[in-house]
């Protein structure tokens, strides 16, 4: 456990995983986002909260190397991401499975592509289909789930390639509020058992505060960091962390700079 | 005054619901089938020669056709034909509509070939083709194809074109190479597109196959059907016929059977 909460402080083991420098985006006129930059550990969650349409998504396709950047770098360890890279794997909000496809297939879907031998992904899939919970569901399809099953299902195709970057694209949002409770609280579980880098996109400041180590808030247009507010729970995040006192400080926190910012672009509006 | 609305209306509603009861489907099709059939066996016994074809002779005549080995020939003949211009026009036609879908300069450069090939009556070709293959089972394949395969191309291009985005992105977040895209991912995502061509495409290859063999004058079901009417056999040629009728209707169900147990998921995505 000790050794779990220090390895979860931001920048404990050493060098950063992501390192994003700089970073601008264009779309034709409209600039997105600009001088983006922050680092995330090796195993720390980076939340990244925004008004919507700020852009946060965006910039977590960047990250990927799925959008080009204009200005700046991203670098995943040594890499200069310009196209996705092998050891960063991403969940969509879409939850993306391939409606085909079976739950076996679509978790194998990384690992084939990947290349791996068939012999790994046999010994693989049923190992991480088990970890997120989905253990006798091997045959069935998307259609036939409820949407948080089809999530777990994501979340494994993404975990099975054991990435060193999880890239969470608001994995929740498209799950009802109950689902994404159990949801958040089986990936800090699963994250505690396998801790990766992770930037955690989302416009819930509760799950910001729940899951970030550190929580950037996006501002302005084109938005830019506005704040980086550091969340120190203590690890790990259970159900008690919600009860925690310091919980709904930090809560209140990132909320007032939230709407700090709505105000402003309100008022920006109005003139 | 709010209640006495809500009284007043109730009744509205539910007779609006209580509509009245349809009867089945089958009565009224069996009926209008009766209709058709003594219509037609009345109107040719009083006004047309005994030769012409009426139910009751065509009824009789079935017997006899099926067992006739010129007609199991002919059939024979005409539907191996068809399966092997259908599965040529179905591999390459998917294949090239997948590329036609997904290239920008593909379709570009060949987009309008294809529709104006596709517009092009299949009858106006045949010419040609007797002229190039000869008068041979080779022409009449090669029509089939010629009739099958763009309602392939173009429904399997629209499918690619109109893959969802999200699984074009969740491939290349995962790396997949452009072939793997296109055979993985393109493929599968056009599976509707594809049968709804392929289901055209079957009935055009019937028809080009039956005029093949009406103009090149080679064995088949269609040349069986000729032959008989021009020797005043009009209800052996009408078998022919209801054969032809009945293939499209084994098709379709093929076709229905093979997508619940080969895409289970499909129509029920999302």
């Amino acid at each position: 456990m000790t050794q779990q909460q220090t390895a979860a402080k931001a920048g404990d083991d050493g060098e950063p995983r992501i390192r994003v420098r700089g970073l601008g985006k264009h779309y034709g006129a409209l600039e997105v986002f600009k001088n983006i930059n922050f680092d995330v550990g090796k195993r720390e969650i980076v939340a990244i909260v925004g008004p919507s349409g700020c852009g946060k998504t965006t910039l977590l396709r960047c990250i990927d190397g799925l959008l080009p950047h204009d200005v700046g770098e991203i670098l995943v360890g040594d890499t200069r991401v310009t196209e996705p890279i092998a050891g960063v794997a991403m969940v969509f909000q879409h939850f993306g499975l391939f409606p085909w496809k079976t739950v076996s297939e679509n978790v194998a879907y990384g690992l084939r592509m990947a290349g791996a031998p068939k012999a790994e992904i046999a010994r693989k899939v049923p190992e991480f289909i088990k970890l997120v919970g989905l253990a006798g569901f091997e045959n069935a399809f998307p259609y036939q789930m409820s949407g948080g099953m089809q999530q777990r299902c994501g979340l494994a195709r993404a975990l099975a390639v054991e990435p060193n970057v999880l890239l969470m694209d608001e994995p929740f949002a498209a799950v009802d509020a109950q689902t994404r409770e159990i949801l958040q609280f089986e990936l800090l579980r699963i994250w505690q058992e396998r801790p990766t880098a992770m930037v955690f996109v989302t416009h819930s400041i509760e799950e910001a505060v729940l899951l970030g180590h550190r929580v950037i808030v996006l501002k302005g247009r084109p938005s830019s960091i506005h704040e980086t507010i550091t969340i120190d729970l203590p690890e790990p995040r259970t159900r008690e962390t919600l009860q925690h006192p310091r919980f709904a400080v930090l809560r209140e926190r990132v909320w007032s700079t939230l709407m700090a910012e709505a105000r402003e672009a309100e008022f920006v509006l109005e003139r | 005054m709010n209640s006495s609305v809500t009284v007043a209306a109730a009744p509205a509603a539910s007779a609006k619901l209580a509509a009245p009861r349809l009867p089945g489907t089958f009565w009224p099709r069996f009926i209008v089938g009766v209709v058709l059939v003594l219509g037609w066996e009345f109107i040719v016994r009083w006004l047309a020669p005994p030769y012409v074809a009426k139910p009751s002779t065509v009824l009789m005549a079935i017997p006899r056709v099926i067992v006739d080995p010129a007609f199991l020939t002919a059939t024979g003949s005409t539907l191996a034909a068809v399966a092997e211009g259908l599965a040529i026009a179905l591999v390459f036609g998917t294949v090239f509509g997948l590329f036609l879908g997904r290239s920008r300069l593909f379709e570009r450069s060949v987009g309008h070939y294809v529709n104006g090939f596709f517009a092009m009556p299949m009858v106006v070709v045949l010419p040609l083709f007797s002229l190039w293959f000869g008068y041979s089972p080779a022409t009449r394949i090669a029509t089939i194809i010629f009739a099958a395969i763009f309602s392939i191309v173009m429904n399997v291009a629209d499918g690619a074109r109109s893959v969802p985005r999200e699984y074009l992105e969740v491939s290349r977040a995962y790396r997949a190479n452009k072939m793997s895209v296109l055979f993985g991912v393109v493929l599968p995502a056009s599976m509707p597109y594809l049968l709804a061509g392929f289901r055209l495409a079957a009935g055009r290859a019937l028809i080009g196959a039956v005029i093949a063999e009406f103009f090149l004058s080679i064995g088949g079901l269609g040349y069986y059907i000729l032959y008989n009417s021009r020797s005043y056999k009009h209800s052996e040629a009408f078998v022919g016929v209801l054969l032809l009728a009945a293939f499209g209707v084994c098709f379709e169900l093929l076709v229905f059977w093979a997508t619940k147990r080969f895409m289970p998921w499909y129509r029920r995505e999302r």
